[in-house]
């Protein structure tokens, strides 16, 4: 009996959190561009044909090594109705005449898969080092805060280049530079969450029971840490997108990688811009704008749900 | 506490961020290896017998071939002479690039922060006020999409629409390459195109009454200043709006109302100073942001200062320039926070007791 009452009450719980969420409209819009951009990139993941995607993991085709026949010579176009975002040209010389939407559609997968990757790895490591020191504390909590410090003290887009510069520049390595940046934020973000957990009556009552200390961590602490630290996963998933995309649009990835995501398609197009060409900069840009803004709605409307105070 | 207890305390916990900010840095440089390490002590164009002894002395004088401990010490013994090697991408020393190109660096922020501050308070203040009034919904909106814009967009839709559309600015480099040799060798070195005394373009015209130069080359700073202002400003008014919401919320507030002072001065008076005191902390975390945008505008604007330097070095595979920048913007921030630290204790007693 004990157990279907818990489960009514839990299901009671999920379904006031959804008419929270889903009684603020904002936060709805934002969920609703968010599964766009998840629908496109699952899509280009398992079916690109669908999208008429081709080669979702390059740029060019890759047998256009040298240049495109039928581009040379042919500038890049407008956004029109065939070319809904227009074309760019990889390299002055011409090397394929591409499609901007393509592109774009292929540079989602590659977008969101990296900030989600660096978010939840960087939030895995800095929680649980940050709940471990926050509740050991003594010695290991102030090693730990003196750690953090020295990452928080260099500018996160010059550590990033200094350590892709030292690791080297692909985009998984673009991913690593990211997350030992990330990282420490989680950390100090577990550690005050858990320092205002640890004092709370039922993990006292716990420790009077008899549990474990890694019992408490787990079975009690945890529990209360995560859900704050879901919010902010959510939220640091469309800031982590504007800052890699910048590195690899001021070149951490080298040209020739050939990478299609959105800071590198842009600085393709920065060849076009002193011939006036808007397109290939601002468009690309435009759509990681769209992504961050949706993913930032969307974590205000949870940071609601999670948030007795602000329900009502 | 007493403010200089409180002053020293601080000073003291910092010694370890700096000491770990040196960790930080000879690890990234020694990750590399000894051969990368090596690169930004030895000119490129050395070649034969004379590099091999080159790099025999300097794996005697940084003691390669002990543990890395030991290493690490002779290391930090160079960097305190100022030793951060040579720049190929320069062919000066590092240490003397940071000075030639730190106070354009140092210009265009300050000059985005005080713009910043300038428009962000009363903006902030004002939406606040007038919660959920049309002007507040419409700030809020903008203040999103722009926080949501990565710093290349915002420095590109600038560039594109008053530097290559309208020509109304300038928006490549410190000054019009055709009035170049006009500046007198007297101040100006042309072949590292760097100005006496300042280094910093604009100042150092005025300061010889050279007036087109000057006002060529202040023209080349706008496009950038404001491209780094639109790329902090939303965070601050958003920091802003939300700190004066809660202010606006204080029993003093409503006890300032209920006695009849007129709305607008308990808004200027009570209310704005305690809401601008929380802010004064966060700008301390928007200090990071800041130099790291200073990075991304100098490269788009070509804006000779440590980030265009920095990036440039960077895609050059220069090394010495790019660790040693991430020393000096390290410490720069570790000060600027100090002193951000120091100045919010000084103004708000409470926080000394924390």
């Amino acid at each position: 009996m004990a157990t279907v009452t818990e489960s009514k009450a839990r299901f009671d719980e999920l379904r006031l959190s959804g008419k929270v969420f889903l009684s603020n409209k904002t936060a709805v819009v934002g969920l609703a561009i968010f599964l766009v951009f998840i629908g496109d990139a699952f899509l280009v993941q398992v079916a690109p044909g669908v999208l008429g995607v081709q080669y979702p993991d390059s740029v060019v085709p890759p047998q256009f090594t040298q240049t495109n026949p039928e581009c040379v010579g042919t500038a890049p176009e407008a956004p029109s109705f065939n070319h809904l975002f227009g074309t760019i040209q990889y390299g002055l010389s011409g090397i394929g005449c591409l499609d901007l939407l393509q592109l774009v559609m292929k540079a989602i997968r590659i977008d969101v898969a990296i900030s989600f990757f660096i978010v939840l790895v960087g939030a895995a490591i800095g929680t649980v080092v940050g709940v471990v020191s926050g509740y050991f504390g003594r010695w290991l909590d102030e090693a730990m805060m003196r750690v953090t410090d020295v990452f928080f003290s260099v500018p996160f887009l010059i550590l990033a280049l200094a350590v892709g510069f030292v690791i080297g520049r692909t985009l998984v390595n673009m991913a690593l530079a990211l997350i030992i940046i990330w990282w420490p934020l989680y950390a100090r973000y577990g550690r005050s969450l858990t320092l205002s957990t640890k004092e709370a009556t039922f993990i006292e009552s716990a420790r009077a029971a008899g549990s474990g200390r890694l019992k408490i961590i787990f079975r009690h602490i945890m529990p209360n840490v995560l859900p704050p630290v879901l919010v902010q996963i959510s939220l640091d998933v469309g800031t982590v997108i504007l800052i890699f995309s910048t590195l690899a649009f001021i070149g951490f990835l080298p040209s020739n990688a050939l990478v299609p995501e959105l800071g590198a398609i842009a600085s393709i197009g920065l060849d076009f811009v002193a011939l006036g060409d808007w397109w290939p900069v601002i468009i690309p840009g435009a759509v990681i704008t769209m992504f961050s803004l949706a993913v930032n709605l969307m974590g205000d409307g949870l940071r609601d749900v999670i948030d007795p105070r602000r329900r009502s | 506490m007493k403010l200089w207890v409180y002053v020293i305390r601080r000073l003291v916990l910092l010694l370890p961020t700096i000491i770990g900010l040196t960790f930080l840095v000879f690890a990234l440089e020694h990750l590399g290896g000894n051969t990368l390490f090596l690169a930004q002590y030895i000119n490129p164009h050395l070649t034969g017998t004379a590099r091999e002894k080159l790099v025999e002395e300097l794996t005697a004088k940084f003691h390669l071939n002990d543990p890395v401990y030991i290493q690490y010490f002779y290391w930090l013994a160079a960097v305190f002479q100022g030793d951060l090697g040579t720049s190929t991408t320069l062919g000066q020393p590092v240490a003397t690039g940071f000075v030639w190109f730190m106070p354009n660096t140092i210009m265009l922020t300050l000059v985005a922060s005080v713009l910043t501050w300038i428009i962000s308070i009363p903006i902030g203040v004002y939406s606040a006020a007038r919660r959920d009034s049309i002007l507040d919904q419409g700030v809020r909106v903008a203040t999103f999409t722009l926080y949501s814009m990565p710093v290349f967009l915002i420095g590109f839709a600038l560039f594109i629409a008053l530097g290559t559309a309208w020509h109304a600015l300038p928006d490549q480099g410190n000054i019009d390459p055709v009035l170049l040799p006009t500046i007198p060798d007297a101040w100006f070195d042309h072949t590292n195109a760097v100005s006496y005394p300042t280094h910093i373009l604009p100042l150092d015209a005025f300061l010889h009454g050279d007036w087109t130069i000057a006002w060529n080359s202040f023209l080349h700073v706008i496009l950038p200043a404001v491209a780094l202002t639109l790329a902090l400003l939303a965070g601050i008014i958003r920091i802003l709006r939300a700190s004066m919401l809660e202010v606006l919320e204080q029993d003093y507030v409503r006890l300032a109302r209920a006695k009849g002072v007129p709305e607008r001065m308990v808004q200027n008076f009570h209310a704005k100073k305690n809401a601008l005191l929380p802010t004064v902390t966060s700008y301390g975390y928007l200090v990071s942001g800041l130099f790291g945008g200073a990075v991304v505008i100098e490269d788009i604007f070509a804006f000779k200062g440590i980030g265009w330097w920095t990036t440039d070095a960077f895609l050059n595979g220069d090394v010495g320039v790019v660790m040693g920048s991430t020393l000096v913007f390290g410490l720069i921030l570790v000060v600027t926070t100090l002193i951000l630290d120091i100045l919010y204790a000084f103004l708000d007693p409470r926080i000394r007791y924390e």
